[in-house]
């Protein structure tokens, strides 16, 4: 034992470094949850302004639920099935063993998107109702095999004549199990169960396409929601982490206590913890259960009398709402309204197509194309949205729904290139147009956005072309363009980073969709935005009804309730796109305290070289396969 | 040992209807053609033959293992010294330490990973401690460096999880036992407790390698898109270009290849374990 003091040392200037590198981040994320501002590169300010909002938000509130109960379960649930097989195949045949290990590395091998498709399919031809139990089924799933990894080391370096003796000590095979080899291996169970719990609390690919009418958990708001760096997400992870702290402390503290009185059993911390587990188990079910049905119950006979239920399911992208606009609709209508959240058109497509059930959908004008061609949406009552009156003229008579039998514009707007007017001259700006992503000066200071549709989009309006051809000669130029710009302007691909990113001004030139830039724009001053003469990408973003809505009627209501003053207002104001409302348009963007300022704000609907995107998933195969090439093939 | 073995049955069924049977689906995918995105059932190779002939896929594949491999040694080595630490500890720091190391992982990884980006800018928090002393700014956003970093920062902990594992519990009378026979610290540590711990690592290194192959959200944040990986390609396959059939040829590809890895380690392990037997 006299050797522990110099290896102490040692080992203490390791663990504190470890502690410092491992909660660097934890106290950086914690520091922004108090910013005053959106960014989490500058800090402005102290300010609770993000607790308040996390706290007002009751899906929050509920995905915190969720994700600790599922989390609990399935750790609870895959620890013991987890151990027990574990300890079963160490005492089967090498075969049956091997065999259930390589199954088992599947889903921790497979990336998550394919055990997420794999499932969601699995699910609808079982035709199941997804929701909290098929969710939870899933992770149960995935963290069987984590718990199984950390049991099965341990198991093999214990002795396996321990077994036996015991058992010819007169142990039953349970006791020998439980009094013997559970002890024994207790550090593998531990920690698989730690990872369990880890896996099942952080994941969102699995989440999201095995769950089902409005359960989410953390994962899944963050990744719909932090489209637009939401430091509520901040706060979130600082409360999680101060309960989190604040469990571990009182199940560590009690047994210490217990030994100072005295009395202490040697086994009696082990039971208190589960006792522990248990008891905020049943803690957790009651408050879901009191949320649920204390909630939903009160308003809604009217609702149900006049529409035949009280419910309506809503899909749309992240941060696409008013900030008090469902509220608002909840209290006028007497209903409830399940809000549900993707982060591409194509997410969404892939949960229609395995039979999920929405009422209203707001997707992008060529994914309607492809949904009209699928038959899964209905024609639109119009006598029930009187509101369609309300319509800007610029939204009217869309390509992808001339007459409007589908669908119902929510949001439009364009495709540009935000800058930094202070190191980029605007006259060169509007001289070159998208030909600035080539002029060398600015290498290194660009950010391109990561898709291969609006990629393509600027290299074949570049090049004069139309950003719907499939002519292989122009797709092999536009190629040409993009590679050309990758090797020579090492150009920084990004997403929705890019819009904090350009609030802080790391880079001068940025490719940004329109209400994106408004909030930038917004956000610092040095930043102008730019529609470059070649052409650009005009779109819009339109309500439609799917096929097998389950309450069309009110579907209907809350179309029409989108199109009033209000709603339009307080959607476009919060979300910085245009809105279809002719009033709410004109308002914005001539009020000073509004839009007026911000170049952004209103898309251009003269530009003779601009256009929309038509479906073509052919074409969309081929540019996705150019695209991924333009970025690896370096 | 009937009763025991009969314990891994529910289990058996389990799999065949949550693994095994989604995964067929998967892979019937992969060898028939697409059809505007539903299953069809003409059966074709030419999934597989799209991706071995077009190097593309091959180098983005090789670039997936390379990274997943590096980051796999560095978890490895700092592991270890800290999971051996650890495990010096008496009792109860023991616990606090490995609830400790875990507990950052209960944060969001995307939002870790928004963390570190903030952290690593050029104007970030460690370029500002860096300017105090005159240095940099270093460009660290965007590198190698700061995929790695990510990377690692994500694993370690279920590295650090899987060694202490093995390293508790031992039995100390081996130890004991090692300098009553003349060894010395180094030779005991070589001798016993390395080999004891090898199934720790092993299982460790499954636990990284294998998840650490398929990742790209954070090569994708922290390395500005420029590190397209396999996870990415595989991502993209499903949720934009809607080809079900190729992406999942290709995660069919992945598995292949790392089983085939992961069936040599394996293959390492169990003459280590056998070795240690004798």
């Amino acid at each position: 034992m006299d050797e522990r003091k110099p290896r102490g040392v040692g080992g203490r200037l390791i663990l504190a470094l470890t502690l410092l590198f491992f909660y660097f981040p934890i106290f950086y994320i914690i520091l922004f949850s108090f910013n005053d501002s959106r960014s989490l590169t500058r800090f402005s300010g102290f300010s609770l302004r993000w607790y308040e909002k996390m706290f007002a938000d009751s899906t929050m509130m509920e995905a915190v639920l969720y994700t600790v109960l599922i989390a609990l379960l399935a750790t609870v649930i895959s620890t013991v099935v987890g151990t027990v097989t574990a300890i079963g195949l160490s005492k089967s045949s090498r075969v049956l063993s091997a065999m259930v290990e390589r199954i088992n590395d599947l889903p921790v091998m497979n990336p998550d998107i394919v055990t997420a498709i794999s499932l969601l399919m699995f699910f609808s031809v079982l035709a199941v109702r997804k929701g909290f139990a098929t969710m939870l089924l899933a992770h149960i799933m995935f963290c069987i095999p984590y718990v199984m990894l950390s049991v099965t080391p341990k198991l093999r370096s214990l002795d396996p004549n321990l077994i036996e003796a015991a058992m010819d000590l007169g142990a039953t095979p349970f006791q020998a199990l439980t009094r013997v080899i559970v002890p024994q291996i207790r550090p593998g169970i531990v920690s698989g169960a730690l990872i369990a719990f880890t896996m099942s609390f952080d994941d969102f690919v699995i989440s999201y396409f095995t769950t089902g009418n409005g359960v989410n958990n953390i994962s899944i708001l963050v990744y719909t929601m932090s489209k637009r760096v939401n430091p509520s997400i901040n706060a979130l992870s600082a409360i999680v982490i101060l309960l989190i702290t604040l469990a571990l402390g009182v199940v560590n503290l009690v047994p210490i206590l217990r030994e100072k009185n005295g009395r202490a059993a040697a086994k009696q911390p082990n039971r208190r913890l589960l006792a522990a587990a248990a008891a905020v188990l049943a803690l957790a079910i009651l408050i879901a259960a009191v949320a649920g049905s204390g909630a939903q119950r009160r308003r809604q006979k009217d609702a149900v009398e006049k529409y035949g239920s009280a419910v309506l399911k809503l899909y749309l992208p992240g941060e696409y709402l008013g900030e008090n606009v469902i509220s608002d609709f909840e209290s006028q209508y007497g209903v409830s309204v399940i809000v549900e959240n993707f982060d591409s058109n194509e997410m969404m497509y892939t949960k229609l197509q395995a039979g999920d059930s929405y009422d209203v959908l707001i997707p992008s004008d060529y994914m309607i194309e492809r949904l009209i061609a699928g038959n899964y949406l209905q024609p639109i009552d119009k006598s029930l949205i009187p509101n369609l009156d309300n319509l800007s003229e610029a939204v009217t008579g869309l390509d992808y729904d001339v007459d409007g039998v589908w669908s119902v514009p929510y949001f439009w707007g364009s495709v540009g290139l935000v800058y930094n007017h202070e190191n980029v001259d605007p006259a060169v700006m509007e001289a070159e147009g998208w030909s600035i992503l080539h002029d060398t000066d600015y290498a290194g200071r660009i950010y391109v956005y990561d898709s291969e549709r609006d990629s393509f989009m600027m290299a074949f309006k570049a090049l004069g072309c139309s950003m719907n051809t499939d002519d292989p000669a122009e797709i092999e130029a536009a190629y040409e363009w993009l590679r050309q710009m990758n090797n020579t302007m090492s150009p920084i691909y990004v997403t929705d980073e890019v819009i904090d990113s350009m609030i802080n001004g790391y880079m001068d030139v940025a490719v940004v969709y329109s209400g994106d830039a408004t909030v930038i724009l917004d956000e610092n001053e040095d930043m102008s935005f730019f529609m470059p003469e070649e052409g650009t990408n005009i779109w819009c973003d339109a309500m439609v009804i799917p096929a097998n809505a389950e309450n069309p009627l009110l579907a209907h209501e809350f179309l029409n309730y989108m199109l009033t003053y209000e709603a339009a207002f307080d959607n476009s104001e919060t979300v910085g796109y245009a809105s279809p409302n002719a009033e709410v348009l004109e308002e914005m963007s001539t009020q000073e305290d509004l839009y007026a300022e911000n170049e952004a704000y209103l898309p251009r609907s003269d530009g003779e070289n601009d256009e929309m995107f038509h479906d073509n998933i052919t074409l969309q195969r081929e540019l996705s396969k150019y695209w991924i090439r333009v970025k690896a093939e370096n | 040992m009937k009763q025991f073995r009969s314990m891994t049955y529910p289990y058996v069924a389990w799999i065949a209807v949550m693994i095994v049977l989604p995964m067929l689906l998967i892979v019937l995918y992969a060898f028939t053609e697409s059809g505007n995105d539903v299953l069809t059932f003409r059966f074709t190779f030419d999934n597989f033959v799209r991706f071995v002939t077009d190097r593309v896929f091959l180098s983005v594949l090789w670039r997936s293992l390379y990274i997943a491999l590096i980051t796999t040694v560095i978890c490895v080595l700092l592991g270890y010294p800290i999971a051996y630490a650890i495990a010096q500890l008496p009792g109860r720091g023991n616990t606090i330490m490995i609830l400790l190391i875990t507990m950052p992982t209960w944060v969001n990884m995307l939002v870790r990973t928004y963390a570190w980006m903030g952290i690593l800018q050029d104007e970030g928090v460690l370029n500002g401690f860096l300017g105090l002393f005159g240095i940099g700014p270093v460009p660290m956003i965007h590198t190698s460096f700061a995929v790695i970093l990510g990377m690692v920062y994500n694993f370690i902990p279920f590295m650090i999880l899987q060694i202490h594992t093995s390293l508790d519990k031992m039995d100390k009378n081996l130890l004991n036992a090692a300098s009553d026979l003349g060894a010395d610290r180094v030779q005991a540590f070589l001798r016993v407790t390395l080999p004891l711990s090898l199934p720790g690592v092993i299982s460790g290194i499954t636990l990284v390698f294998l998840p650490a192959v398929s990742s790209f959200f954070i090569p994708k944040l922290l390395g500005g898109g420029q590190y397209v990986l396999v996870g990415n390609v595989i991502e993209s396959q499903f949720l934009t270009s809607g080809d079900w059939n190729f992406g999942s040829a290709i995660s069919m590809i992945m598995a292949i290849i790392i089983m085939l890895s992961m069936y040599l380690t394996r293959k390492a392990d169990v003459s280590v374990a056998s070795n240690g037997k004798e």
